[in-house]
């Protein structure tokens, strides 16, 4: 027969237990190794063959390579879409800028907001970089899409029975095992797109800002943008007015996770509450008897 | 005794720990670590480089070590690029043309931003690698390092990031008769011209002129400098992007004399050239290599052939002519038949007569024979 006290004592750890594991996270576990790439926007001049490449390499779509000298498309600016991982825009020049070609992919951001937005772990960061996506796992929520800050992830809304989220895989298949180079940035023919270790690229983009100040802006974009990602971006013109979203250098995954979390943790106390209730309650209706 | 003991520990010791430390330092060093097979003289000059005074050699790329003294007429006509070759064909860089122009502003060092103190020029292969590894990763690949050559100037002068514009596509046919040394009274590298132009010009009766470069050229057989003489080249390697007006009196009047604007103005753009339709005589399938003054002879007049079928067809007749390549097999009742009996005058241009035989029958309502084309 155990006494109220023994009770509350059992309940009172079980709540601390069951409410300690779910802590404020500190982002995903990264390589120090951890690869990345460099897009020098100085060197891009819109040739579109990183979008032809990533549609052959992902199996996106067929259209030949001659389909993609079409430079009409840069009338409109484009977004990722569920067949095209990447696309390039075109920002003609203005009185403060050259003209500049920019490349939209997934930022394989290194503390992902739709990894942590994922309910069912179908969005992954691998150590190594990737921000890898299993489509056997999703169910479809959309949240990564609602929660991702640069809103890369497309949904296949006219696939109706298995509708995926797509987006840039940073050709994980060939880059997590070291076989090779995403297919963008084997194709690119002025190699405006340069992959490595992250470490590397950083010092390579520092390296190159501070050796030609007239050609690019003191910015990597992609450094500290969302807490860091994995593509990074220098340029001669301001990213503000290449549409590249300004945002802070926290990731927002960090917000939302510490407020999360925080509520979970504080939910020791009404748990403790709530128990102590049940307890009184039950003692309650034992009196009479007693009595 | 004990002494000697203790200093040989000490020296071992202290042995043990140097090792430590260099091996510390090997992996440390983030150059080490990408990859062990460099030396640390590969780029350090000096014995112990320091943090402080790490005496680098330093980056032919970005110190522009440029010794040579060269003149454009020294080095290869036409180098081939062709190391790389997948999609495209091999590029063949004309070398003595384009120093030819790099005189007039840098000089080599333009594009040979490194050479040898004794000023010999390495090739681009010599530093840069097929495919770049870790260790080069700040260096562009050959690919790289020669498309970055080459765009950083075609792109400002010709507007154009068509690979073809260097790479000849592997599927292409060149037209034959094109010649393309007589541009400006130079040799010119190929050019890739644009098929037809639309030109929207202020006339009202008819704003839009279509002009069929590929006609003039192929099917017309005009030579470059018929009407390209005396261009200047900023004409096409232009650097403020504007289009130049075009002085139609000159350019196009000086071979068409006709007095209808309507003949090249037009309210919509038109098609292509084709004998058939605009003359009712189909070139195909014998004619179509056939060049145009060989039966037009007559300059600025198209509209009635100066020469004749049996000008050339000399040998025709009812016995030898197979009237089956005109797309007309005749009826055994005809097969008989002299060519004059038809074709009067032999003159096989007009219109064939019915009349000498039949009363009531005209051509082309009813005919001698099936025609199957």
């Amino acid at each position: 027969m155990t006494t109220r006290r023994e009770f509350l004592k059992i309940a009172g750890v079980a709540t601390t237990t069951m409410v300690l594991p779910a802590q404020a996270s500190n982002g995903p576990h990264l390589d120090s190794e951890r690869f990345g790439v460099l897009a020098d926007l100085t060197l891009c001049i819109g040739c579109r063959k990183c979008e032809w490449a990533c549609a052959g390499a992902n199996e996106l779509s067929s259209y030949p390579i001659e389909y993609y000298d079409d430079t009409c498309v840069f009338e409109k600016y484009r977004r990722p879409t569920t067949t095209e991982y990447t696309v390039v825009n075109r920002f003609p020049a203005s009185e403060t800028s050259v003209q500049t070609d920019a490349k939209v992919q997934c930022m394989h951001c290194e503390h992902p907001a739709c990894v942590s937005a994922c309910i069912v772990g179908a969005l992954q960061k691998d150590p190594m970089g990737p921000v890898t996506y299993d489509a056997d796992k999703c169910i479809g929520c959309r949240y990564c899409m609602v929660a991702c800050t640069f809103q890369v992830p497309a949904y296949e809304y006219l696939n109706a029975t298995t509708p995926q989220v797509r987006k840039c895989t940073l050709c994980s298949d060939k880059t997590l095992n070291g076989s090779g180079k995403p297919a963008c940035v084997e194709i690119c023919p002025r190699e405006a797109l340069t992959f490595g270790k992250r470490s590397e690229l950083l010092k390579i983009a520092e390296q190159r800002i501070r050796r030609n100040p007239d050609r690019y802006i003191d910015h990597v974009y992609g450094e500290k943008e969302a807490g860091g990602t994995s593509w990074m971006m220098i340029s001669g013109t301001d990213f503000k007015e290449l549409k590249f979203p300004e945002v802070g250098d926290e990731s927002p995954a960090v917000v939302t996770e510490t407020i999360q979390h925080g509520i979970f943790r504080g939910f020791s106390g009404p748990l403790m509450l709530l128990g102590l209730l049940g307890a009184t309650m039950k003692a309650m209706k034992k009196d009479p008897s007693d009595g | 005794m004990f002494k000697q003991i203790f200093l040989i520990f000490l020296l071992l010791v202290t042995a043990a720990f140097g090792q430590l430390v260099d091996k510390d330092h090997a992996t440390t060093h983030p150059e080490r670590s990408v990859n062990t097979c460099l030396e640390c003289k590969d780029c350090h000059t000096c014995d112990n480089p320091t943090r402080e005074a790490p005496c680098l050699t330093s980056c032919p790329r970005h110190s522009h070590h440029f010794y040579g003294q060269h003149t454009s007429g020294e080095g290869p006509d036409v180098v081939i690029i062709d190391q790389l070759k997948n999609h495209y064909g091999p590029v063949a860089f004309a070398h003595r043309l384009h120093s030819a122009m790099s005189e007039m502003t840098g000089g080599c060092n333009n594009c040979h931003h490194y050479s040898e103190k004794d000023g010999v020029i390495p090739s681009c292969k010599e530093c840069h690698l097929e495919e770049s590894d870790d260790l080069s990763i700040s260096m562009p690949s050959l690919k790289g390092a020669y498309h970055r050559q080459c765009i950083n100037c075609h792109r400002d002068w010709a507007h154009d990031n068509a690979c073809s514009f260097c790479h000849e596509p592997t599927d292409s046919e060149i037209p034959e008769n094109l010649d393309t040394t007589d541009i400006v009274g130079v040799p010119h590298p190929r050019i890739q011209a644009t098929s037809s132009y639309n030109y929207v010009t202020s006339y009202e009766d008819g704003p839009i002129v279509t002009f069929h470069h590929d006609d003039h050229v192929t099917l017309f057989g005009g030579q470059c400098s018929d009407c390209h003489k005396g261009d200047s080249c900023s004409r096409c390697h232009d650097e403020t992007k504007q289009v130049q007006q075009i002085n139609h009196l000159t350019s196009c009047c000086s071979c068409h004399q006709e007095r209808d604007c309507l003949f090249c103005h037009s309210t919509q753009p038109k098609p292509p050239f084709q004998h058939r339709l605009t003359t009712g005589w189909d070139l195909e399938p014998y004619h179509t290599k056939t060049a145009c003054k060989t039966c037009h002879n007559n300059p600025g007049s198209f509209k009635t052939p100066s020469a004749h079928c049996n000008d050339c067809h000399i040998h025709w007749d009812s016995g030898s002519f197979d009237h089956k390549i005109t797309g007309l097999v005749l009826s055994e009742d005809h097969l008989d038949n002299d060519c004059v009996d038809c074709h009067s005058d032999r003159n096989f241009e007009l219109q064939p007569e019915c009349s000498e035989c039949h009363d009531e029958i005209t051509y082309p309502e009813e005919l001698p024979g099936e025609k199957f084309r």
